[in-house]
């Protein structure tokens, strides 16, 4: 077996990458590193997520190895990761010493853990600058002035509204409403019309934790003050933290959302919107193009979730996005950072929407090309739109999600708790998690400071 | 008995052994060491009995205990139901091995499978309400899953529902092995049927029944993992919080494996309490069998 | 049932009443009789009523009704739950993982259960009775070191891994078992065997398993069903994608298309029928194997 050794300089690097991919539309890609010999026999390891979310995403990664391997000699072995143990598995592994060189990452607390445990090399110095500012992956992926996460495709979150319902209801349907009263309004209307006005489902938990971002966020002038309330600076008992409780047994109370919300889960929730069963409903990007489908791309309208609050990110639509990073234990981070870089070569960037129809986030990408205008607006606001803000549920650790987030919601849907109950719980849940993890503590304050915008 | 070399014995041992020390051994003495510990990864500093304190003071712990507490509720519905029915095909119930195979099979059909069909059929607008419906008993179309009072009760039926074959036809089975003279006995004596259940087979079941009762109170206690998992992942809120997804979720989501082993620990040491009384009892019977 | 078999039941409740109850309250409690057993079928052939029916109709005639009948039998909910799952990558994984597990296991504990059972030995019993009763102990309690040590030797994910986690399981209540087999087994066979010359193993193999094919079957058959029902070591022992079991595959399915019920079941249905039929077949086996651990003899 001839030994793949990546020895080669970078001008017949150039070349090699410009011969096999130059017909493609490839631009060789330049850092000017050294390359590190990979041993024989050795494959670099990719643990990789995705699929789940945005079909075609396999077909992609499949694809992006084997040209790499073409190119370049180096095989990369692939593992699509399952859901439930996508974090803890990294974890355990580098904790083992075993962990593999690229390595799929959520945003936020879920890969700064793993920095915080020294399991995640920073992109810096590894990757050119301009890629980590072009392929940036949010202000949540950052930590003391090092990247650690490069941007994959998008997962913004936002709300679609049906602008049928809309004109039956004698609303505007092209301006759907921007602040509380306009909401509750707008849900009156529609309601009195026969529909209903928001549907969703929240038996698994997740809508609860999509709520919080969407109708907290707006409250707050910065991400750094949901780490405040996280690290015990601020208290979740304040009005201003635990209103969105409030105004969703609001919304609960007057009859507005469908009412088998607590036994049905997050995607059948939201099918009902696509059915034509409801008029307003939260997404997440990826699932446009099913709902758009569904209903008529025509019908539905994009909005950012009108929570009525008053703070600095009131009305700011919520970018987020997938990302891979590396692994500190990679005894070939230069080779695994030449195939990031790889991966954000025009034509593999291009080819993450044509083959999963997932928004790539490199500034690059020029989504006005896009034929749909639907798609092409939700690009316009909530990838590529500097205005944005980031998703804060994404700074909380599971625990709050599981309970905090998604046990509020439940039980405010279930009539136990008020939204002020809400908020005691998630001082309680807060205050347990700072005792049960005091090591983690201090980074979480170091990053509060890193976020404040 | 052979007469074999002194080690020959031990060799024959060994395979199993030293796969007992892998998968039992090494792991029960390990949950204790890392529910001292705050695990990052594989190891971490020792923290004593904090763990446990954690726990202990955690709401969401004390209700996961209480919910189990609450399934072994149904370890008596499951006796009851098993023997009733047992004794009905027992008695050559027109169609009885029709009905064997019936009430048999839910128990060899996987719990997720169960899990998903029920959680639709069970969901507000699901198909139980529209047969409630459809049949007017409008009143008793709930939300079984959705609502907090409700869920853990129909998470406990649907368990009734999967273990309730094997209770069948493990009563069955020890039915058809006994004496039927004393069952003809007390006919003749003018017992009616709930007399001679009551008197004559409920004692005459004793054994299995303490079996059963064992094989239930550990379902109850360990083995509901995978309903929870596929139906209600322990909501609304955490009405359906069991010991087992405490334990996962502490390991593999909230990344202290430390806490979960130290709920594993507690586990154990429940399984154990539980189980000794129930061995000893046997091992006494057992005796006095003999004498 | 029909009328005519209701009606021969009835004759022969009466042939064999006797003479002192009254016919009236004799019929009156076969009646109830019959109720009760037919409510108990009932809630079991009701979901299966579901599972069957749904995947027959559209999303849009499901909405409508949850129970009807459908009116147009649509067979493309089956097409999808194919093209949606990988039945069978996770048929293939479950049958490899269970087939293996309980080849060792039963291999292990029967070498074990001849030593407990036919040879002399300091500390046999207690041996014995430590092995078994490891049984009651939940295998959730051993599964983070489990994970932890699995991951250092870097077998998590693999077969050999979930394998010996999954034999370890299961020996206890094997060695238990087949340790009161073998001592049914009668003497003078073995006797006979060891004055033709044969050695321990060759009684083992060639006298102890043959003579014990029902316990054996009847092991074989609980124990199989036990490896392929688990889902908890499956879901932490096997992140990988492609080592999916069929419960992990159909719990990761059913979230998956929870949206789509008609689809959702029709994946619920394949993964049944398989082992449906074989129960249907093998009934005595799965029936004397579940309840052999309780009853002597």
């Amino acid at each position: 077996m001839p030994r793949k050794i990546l020895c080669i300089s970078r001008r017949d690097f150039i070349k090699l990458a410009a011969s096999g991919a130059a017909a493609a539309g490839i631009y060789p890609f330049v850092s000017g590193m050294p390359y590190t010999a990979l041993a024989a026999g050795e494959k670099l390891r990719m643990w990789w997520w995705g699929e789940q979310e945005a079909p075609g995403l396999e077909k992609w990664v499949k694809d992006s190895v084997a040209m790499f391997e073409k190119e370049t000699g180096v095989s990369i072995e692939v593992t699509l990761q399952d859901t439930a143990t996508v974090i803890s598995e990294f974890q355990t592994a580098s904790a083992a010493g075993n962990a593999p060189d690229i390595q799929f990452l959520w945003n936020g607390i879920y890969h700064m853990e793993s920095v915080w445990l020294g399991y995640l090399e920073p992109l810096n110095g590894l990757i050119p600058d301009e890629l980590l500012k072009e392929a940036d992956a949010t202000v949540l992926s950052i930590y003391q002035g090092k990247q650690y996460r490069l941007g994959w495709y998008a997962v913004s979150l936002m709300w679609l509204y049906n602008k049928e319902m809309f004109d039956k209801a004698g609303l505007n349907a092209d301006e759907p409403p921007t602040t509380w009263e306009g909401l509750l309004d707008t849900c009156d209307k529609l309601k009195s019309k026969g529909f209903t006005p928001i549907v969703a489902g929240l038996k698994d938990g997740f809508w609860g934790e999509w709520y919080m971002g969407h109708a907290l966020g707006p409250n707050l002038d910065s991400p750094a003050e949901t780490l405040k309330l996280f690290i015990g600076e601020l208290d979740w008992r304040e009005p201003k933290y635990y209103e969105h409780w409030s105004k969703l047994e609001q919304l609960w109370k007057a009859g507005y959302i469908n009412e088998d919300m607590n036994s049905i889960d997050l995607y059948p929730g939201m099918d009902y919107f696509g059915a034509g069963k409801g008029a307003m409903t939260a997404i997440v990007i990826s699932t446009l193009g099913k709902q758009a489908s569904m209903l008529g791309a025509e019908k539905v309208g994009l909005m950012v979730f009108p929570a009525g609050g008053k703070g600095k990110m009131n009305n700011k639509p919520i970018r987020d996005l997938q990302g891979l990073g590396i692994s500190s234990q990679s005894q070939y981070k230069q080779i695994a950072a030449k195939f990031l870089e790889f991966l954000h070569t025009p034509e593999r960037v291009q080819a993450i929407w044509t083959d999963s129809k997932a928004l790539p986030t490199d500034a690059s990408w020029d989504g006005s090309a896009i034929e749909d205008p639907l798609f092409r607006e939700a690009w316009k606001t909530w990838v590529a739109n500097p205005d944005t803000v980031p998703y804060i549920s994404n700074l909380m650790p599971v625990m709050f999600w599981t309970d905090a987030m998604f046990v509020n919601s439940q039980k405010i849907i279930a009539g136990e708790y008020n939204g002020e109950q809400a908020g005691e719980n998630a001082q309680v849940v807060a205050t347990k998690w700072r005792e049960q993890n005091p090591d983690l503590l201090e980074h979480y304050q170091i990053w509060a400071e890193d976020l404040k915008l | 008995m052979l007469r074999t070399k002194p080690w020959t014995p031990y060799l024959y041992l060994a395979p199993v052994s030293l796969l007992m020390l892998f998968v039992f051994g090494y792991p029960l003495i390990a949950i204790f060491d890392f529910s001292m510990r705050r695990i990052r990864g594989a190891s971490g500093p020792f923290i004593g009995l904090e763990n446990y304190r954690q726990i202990f003071k955690d709401e969401v712990f004390q209700q996961a205990i209480l919910h189990n507490a609450q399934l072994l509720l149904a370890v008596p519905i499951l006796v009851l139901v098993g023997i009733v029915l047992a004794v009905l095909l027992y008695e050559r119930a027109a169609g009885w091995r029709v009905y064997r195979t019936i009430l048999f099979a839910p128990f060899i059909i996987a719990i997720p499978v169960i899990g998903i069909v029920f959680s639709n059929m069970l969901s507000l607008n699901g198909a139980v309400n529209e047969l409630l419906r459809a049949v007017g008993l409008d009143f008793l179309a709930l939300d079984w899953l959705g609502s907090a009072q409700m869920a853990l009760w129909s998470v406990m039926a649907i368990i009734i529902w999967h273990e309730m074959g094997f209770g069948v036809v493990l009563f069955l089975a020890r039915l058809l092995s006994l004496n039927e003279e004393i069952q003809e006995a007390a006919r003749i004596d003018g017992a009616g049927w709930w007399q001679r259940l009551w008197y004559v087979t409920i004692p005459q079941l004793k054994d299995v029944t303490e079996f059963y009762a064992v094989v239930s109170i550990i379902t109850m206690l360990a083995w509901v993992f995978p309903f929870v998992y596929v139906m209600t992942r322990g909501g609304p809120g955490n009405a359906t919080q069991v010991m087992e997804l405490y334990i996962f979720n502490f390991a593999f989501r909230n990344s202290l494996p430390g806490i979960a082993s130290a709920v594993a620990v507690i586990l154990f040491l429940i399984t154990l309490a539980l189980m000794i009384p129930l061995f000893q009892l046997r091992a006494r019977t057992e005796m006095e069998g003999v004498e | 049932m029909s009328v005519r078999e209701m009606q021969a039941a009835l004759k022969e409740a009466r042939s064999t009443a006797r003479i002192s109850v009254p016919r009236r309250q004799v019929e009156w409690s076969l009646i109830t009789k019959q109720l009760v057993l037919l409510l108990a079928a009932f809630s079991v052939l009701f979901p299966a009523y579901f599972m069957v029916i749904t995947p027959l109709k559209t999303q849009e005639a499901y909405s409508l009704s949850k129970l009807g009948f459908p009116t147009q039998i649509y067979l493309g909910n089956f097409e999808t739950a194919l093209r949606g799952g990988r039945f069978f990558l996770w048929f293939g994984n479950s049958i490899i993982l269970s087939v293996g597990a309980v080849a060792l296991s039963t291999f292990v504990a029967a070498m074990g259960a001849f030593a407990t059972s036919r040879m002399n030995f300091r500390g046999r019993n207690l041996l014995l009775s430590l092995i078994s009763s490891l049984m009651v102990i939940p295998p959730v309690v051993m599964l983070i070191p489990l994970f932890l040590f699995l991951t250092r030797i870097k077998m998590i994910s693999t077969y050999p891994g979930a394998i010996l986690v999954y034999a370890g399981l299961l020996a206890p209540f094997s060695v238990y078992l087949l340790n009161n087999f073998f001592r049914t087994i009668p003497h003078e066979i073995i006797e006979s065997a060891l004055m033709d010359g044969a050695s321990p193993l060759d009684i083992l193999f060639r006298i102890m398993l043959p003579l014990s094919a029902p316990a054996l079957m009847t092991l074989i058959t609980v124990n199989m069903l036990w490896v392929w029902n688990d889902l908890l070591i499956a879901l932490v022992l096997l992140p990988e994608d492609s080592m999916r079991t069929l419960m992990v595959g159909i719990t990761v399915f059913g979230s998956r298309y929870n949206a789509d019920v008609p689809v959702s079941m029709a994946g619920m249905l394949m993964a049944s029928v398989p082992i449906f039929l074989i129960y249907l077949l093998g009934q005595r086996y799965f029936i004397r194997g579940l309840v052999a651990g309780a009853i002597k003899g």
